[in-house]
């Protein structure tokens, strides 16, 4: 990125934050609606130790999760692409899976797997699994017939048509799926986390809401937004350097 | 089916036979090509011109073995009738668009054949880069595809299709989307590189002149259902310099010619109007 392009990405949030921490003073927003920057940062001093392990400890799980929904989504994607009984048969099962909400499915996870790490990372996997899997699908399907039939022409095998067109062509696409689904493995070990745990940022924030403590909220929503966009930074980072180029 | 042996001595590179494609079934039938016969003699430059849809990308497709010919006919190459598939990595083939690969630089492009089959990328890579120069591509081996012209992508295209050593080359309107001059420049260039490489083209154009310019031969596709109706070998002296066109004996043959085309873009033209 250019020095121009980053100062540009930083300057509306920066701007944000200076509204926030001088508009709501002066206007004296009541803090139950929107505290003051300042109790916030101060709120979150308070307890940085249990921050920082709590953002460590949820953010494990979403990477977990998400790698997990990587490889299978990626490879679900390219098997419904390829083998058509397949996706017939499965993909409607697929999509109603998805429309079971979560805090249902949650439960049966802890059933299973108990109150461990794998219960978080099963739930987050769950949730990004689907739109890498539909969008590595939609990026095979982009193959354009012509160049596969010239590599044809070649003698390729289905292989090599496949290691040298379909998969660089699909890419782009699979990396919409990978950016969709990476803020949804972050909610996924969030919520994960209601079901029981001890550390971590749904942790803190359901306790945060059976006391009503508006400030520590808004800390916690301030510390899962600036994860997701460290996490979100690093795969567009992957992107621009290994998937750069567009399909036309 | 019975076919005639080919004769051992000028035995052709390439002998299509009673050559057809049918699309669909009863009513809805569409014959794209019917009854080709035609053959190639190594080393031969042959045009083949044909209004569009007269079946001549189908008639490629199974040139290149991508489509099976109906049973009724068939391709024997180098003296041995051709199964459907078996044509796969025999034919050199460049398809009308360029396909070049926008994750790959210009080099890593031209060498996609040689990779199919096995060479490794340093060996094809060196191979490669001995031909940018005579391709005029030399200095741009590490630009990416989006960054050429339409004439120097549609030479990548060509390198990479000579890269691909097979007797046979079949181009589909290599110039069709390229200006008149650089148009005129590329026809030259390739009878150069044709002459320096020795190998045996169809070349399809929807331009008279062009086929003239090029050809040893030029034939004539009718509009569906496909099928050659009229050849006829050029005689014009090689090198051929752009001032050939001037000259009578090339209008005598495309007076003959235009004629030909003219009738069988007037009955499409009827047709469509159906």
């Amino acid at each position: 990125m250019t020095r121009k392009g980053l100062l540009k990405s930083i300057a509306a949030p920066l701007l944000l934050l200076l509204a926030w921490a001088t508009i709501v003073p002066a206007l004296a927003v009541p803090e139950r609606y929107l505290p003051a920057l300042g109790p916030i940062l101060q709120n979150a001093r308070a307890v940085s130790g249990e921050l920082l392990a709590s953002v460590a400890h949820t953010g494990w799980e979403a990477v977990l999760g998400f790698l997990l929904a990587i490889v299978f989504g990626v490879v679900w994607g390219i098997l419904f692409a390829k083998v058509g009984w397949l996706e017939r048969s499965l993909f409607p099962i697929f999509v109603a899976l998805q429309t079971i909400p979560v805090v249902a499915f949650g439960a049966i996870v802890v059933i299973w797997f108990g109150n461990t790490l794998m219960a978080k990372v099963f739930i987050s996997f769950f949730l990004a699994f689907f739109p890498i899997a539909v969008s590595t699908l939609h990026g095979m399907r982009m193959g354009d017939r012509q160049r596969i039939d010239l590599f044809r022409s070649f003698g390729a095998s289905q292989a090599k048509v496949f290691r040298l067109v379909e998969l660089p062509t699909a890419l782009p696409a699979i990396m919409v799926g990978l950016k969709t689904g990476l803020s949804l493995a972050l909610v996924g070990a969030i919520v994960g986390e209601w079901f029981g745990d001890t550390v971590g940022l749904g942790v803190m924030l359901l306790q945060a809401l059976y006391v009503e403590d508006v400030l520590r909220v808004w800390v916690l929503i301030i510390a899962t937004g600036l994860l997701g966009s460290l996490l979100y930074g690093l795969v567009s980072l992957c992107e621009r350097k290994f998937v750069w180029w567009r399909i036309e | 089916m019975s076919m005639m042996p080919a004769a051992p001595s000028g035995q052709p590179l390439i002998e299509l036979v009673n050559l057809s494609k049918r699309f669909g079934e009863g009513a809805n039938q569409v014959v794209a090509v019917k009854g080709v016969n035609m053959s190639l003699q190594k080393g031969e430059f042959v045009t083949l011109i044909g209004p569009s849809g007269s079946g001549k990308s189908t008639l490629f497709n199974m040139i290149a073995g991508l489509l099976p010919p109906d049973a009724d006919g068939g391709i024997v190459f180098a003296g041995r009738e051709q199964r459907h598939g078996e044509l796969l990595g025999k034919v050199s083939f460049m398809p009308q668009r360029d396909l070049l690969l926008p994750w790959r630089t210009v080099l890593d492009n031209a060498i996609v054949a040689l990779e199919v089959e096995g060479m490794r990328k340093k060996d094809a890579r060196d191979k490669a880069r001995a031909l940018f120069a005579e391709f005029g591509l030399a200095g741009f081996e590490g630009k990416y595809p989006h960054e050429l012209s339409g004439g120097m992508r549609q030479r990548v295209a060509l390198m990479r299709t000579f890269l691909f050593e097979r007797d046979l080359i079949l181009l589909d309107e290599p110039f069709g989307a390229l200006d008149a001059l650089t148009r005129s420049l590329m026809q030259r260039w390739l009878l150069d590189i044709w002459a320096h490489h020795k190998r045996t083209v169809l070349f399809i154009t929807h331009d008279i002149d062009e086929a003239i310019f090029m050809g040893d031969k030029v034939a004539v596709m009718s509009t569906r259902p496909g099928t050659i109706k009229y050849s006829e070998n050029i005689d014009l002296p090689r090198p051929r310099e752009a001032a050939v066109a001037t000259t009578p004996a090339f209008s005598a043959i495309k007076k003959r010619l235009l004629a030909v085309v003219e009738e069988e873009s007037l009955k499409s033209f009827e047709g469509s109007g159906k």
